[in-house]
């Protein structure tokens, strides 16, 4: 299965906002989620300096593409097992 | 035209094992109107706070009466006669190296007691004349003052004799390591490493000293300064969006354009760069740290890193001098501007309404504040040459 990738923004707001908590994901992966994520970092990404489309809330994570606002380590993993669980489905 | 000079000072110290302070002290100052750079060394009687503090008393005097170009016997005398007497040698102890550098050539170094300096040029000794006073008030000290005119890659080298008797009364070392072995240990290194940094090369004597000492626990304290009259080791750094959109492309080519290393420290500033000289930027892992984003990779650019945290943090590490054992973007940026001579801070003004957001958890600096911050430390403790400019 292609492996779900997680990027997490690290830019001044996402970090202060709880960023680096999500970042533990680099090192202390889940059992069951062992070879199925890849995560990278990456600088600012810019939502949080976009008001309008009420994404203005940090951090910011993308899984497979998608934004996830008001990120945190659980509900990234939860987002993560679901897509596999869907996936699985299939 | 003119060679461009810059006067590095490095300098380092040990304390003697056990004690919490180092007895020898190195200050250094610099006159910027008259392109002049004083550095004194001197070594406290015996060690410890007591030592401190005498050492402490001796350079500042010495640096200011260097400073106001006051007659130099009779400043000494001034300064034994403040020092308190040691009552089993008679003597106000203190000893003391000064070493007053213009940058257009001349030197004058004077010396009490401390073993004698060493210059370098053309990567051997010189040894250099000097002119003995002595005050009839203390006839069993005397000052040794020397002239040189200085040339480009010139190196003042000098040290308490915590260096020269580093080892004594050990088998290999029975009377130290003496003047000689230190020098021959800096000649070499300097053979191995023509532009070692002044920095760099105080530390090396001083952690060659300790090895010269039984368990490489220091007997003394030991204390090194090194005046290394070198090229200007120049530092681009670039640090925020521009108030003006349009001016992102005058500000990428700064970067391109630059003589020199450069470091880019703000996500939005990296991108802007990144688009702007269609350059790919990747974060670099090898920087993890929990406190601290990650540097990123950008092809050309010597450092790229997140803006407001990790400038705080290099200002909290350049502040208290703290020692650069976490492999992190901001120690790398610390290290960076330590190794750098000029430094020009291109600073763009534009303000990042996201860190004004009340509801973040902690309060960030304006960006401003910190570069100002930073450059009076660099300037201060560090005597870089600065210009900073906002775009
Ligand atoms: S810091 Fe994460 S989007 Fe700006």
């Amino acid at each position: 299965m292609e492996k779900i990738k997680i990027e997490i923004c690290v830019g001044t707001t996402c970090f202060v906002m709880g960023a680096s908590s999500i970042q533990a994901l680099e090192f202390e992966i889940p059992e069951d989620l062992i070879g199925k994520i890849e995560v990278t970092e990456s600088r600012c990404m810019e939502f949080c300096k976009d008001h309008k489309d009420g994404h203005h809330k940090g951090p910011f994570v993308k899984i497979n593409g998608e934004v996830m606002a008001d990120a945190t380590y659980d509900k990234v993993l939860d987002k993560v097992r679901a897509i596999i669980k869907k996936k699985e489905e299939n | 035209m003119k060679e461009e000079l810059f006067i590095e000072i490095g300098s380092a110290y040990t304390n003697k094992a056990g004690q919490d302070i180092c007895g020898d002290t190195i200050h250094f100052k610099k006159i910027e109107d008259e392109m002049r750079t004083i550095t004194v060394l001197s070594d406290g009687l015996g060690s410890g706070v007591k030592a401190n503090i005498l050492a402490n008393m001796t350079s500042h005097m010495a640096l200011k009466f260097v400073e106001s170009n006051m007659d130099l016997l009779r400043s000494s005398e001034v300064m034994m006669d403040a020092l308190p007497i040691c009552q089993i040698r008679k003597i106000s102890y203190s000893t003391f190296t000064i070493v007053d550098s213009n940058i257009n050539g001349k030197t004058k170094i004077i010396e009490m007691d401390n073993p004698p300096f060493v210059f370098i040029r053309n990567q051997k000794e010189q040894v250099i004349k000097n002119r003995t006073l002595t005050s009839p008030k203390w006839s069993e000290r005397s000052l040794h003052i020397s002239q040189i005119t200085t040339l480009l890659d010139d190196r003042i080298i000098f040290f308490s004799d915590g260096i020269t008797q580093a080892g004594i009364g050990t088998k290999k070392y029975p009377l130290g390591w003496r003047r000689e072995g230190c020098k021959k240990f800096t000649l070499s290194l300097i053979k191995k490493h023509p532009n070692i940094s002044a920095h760099d090369l105080a530390n090396e004597i001083i952690e060659e000293a300790k090895r010269k000492e039984p368990n490489n626990i220091s007997g003394d304290d030991m204390s090194c300064a090194v005046v290394y009259f070198r090229k200007p080791r120049k530092l681009l750094l670039l640090s925020g969006p521009p108030y003006d959109m349009n001016k992102d492309k005058e500000y990428a080519e700064m970067v391109s354009l630059y003589q020199g290393k450069t470091a880019i420290c703000g996500g939005t500033t990296a991108n802007i760069i990144e688009r702007e000289l269609c350059l790919d930027c990747e974060i670099d892992k090898t920087s993890f740290d929990k406190k601290i984003p990650c540097a990123s990779i950008m092809e050309g650019v010597d450092l790229v890193t997140e803006g407001i945290l990790t400038l705080t943090e290099v200002y909290r590490l350049l502040k208290h001098n703290i020692e650069l054992k976490n492999d992190n973007a901001a120690t790398r940026l610390t290290k960076l501007l330590i190794n750098s001579d000029n430094i020009d801070f291109v600073i763009g003004t534009q303000i990042n309404n996201a860190h004004q957001d009340p509801n973040l958890p902690v309060e960030l600096e304006i960006r401003r504040n910190i570069i100002k911050k930073i450059v009076r430390i660099l300037k201060e403790n560090y005597l870089k040459e600065i210009t900073i400019k906002y775009i």
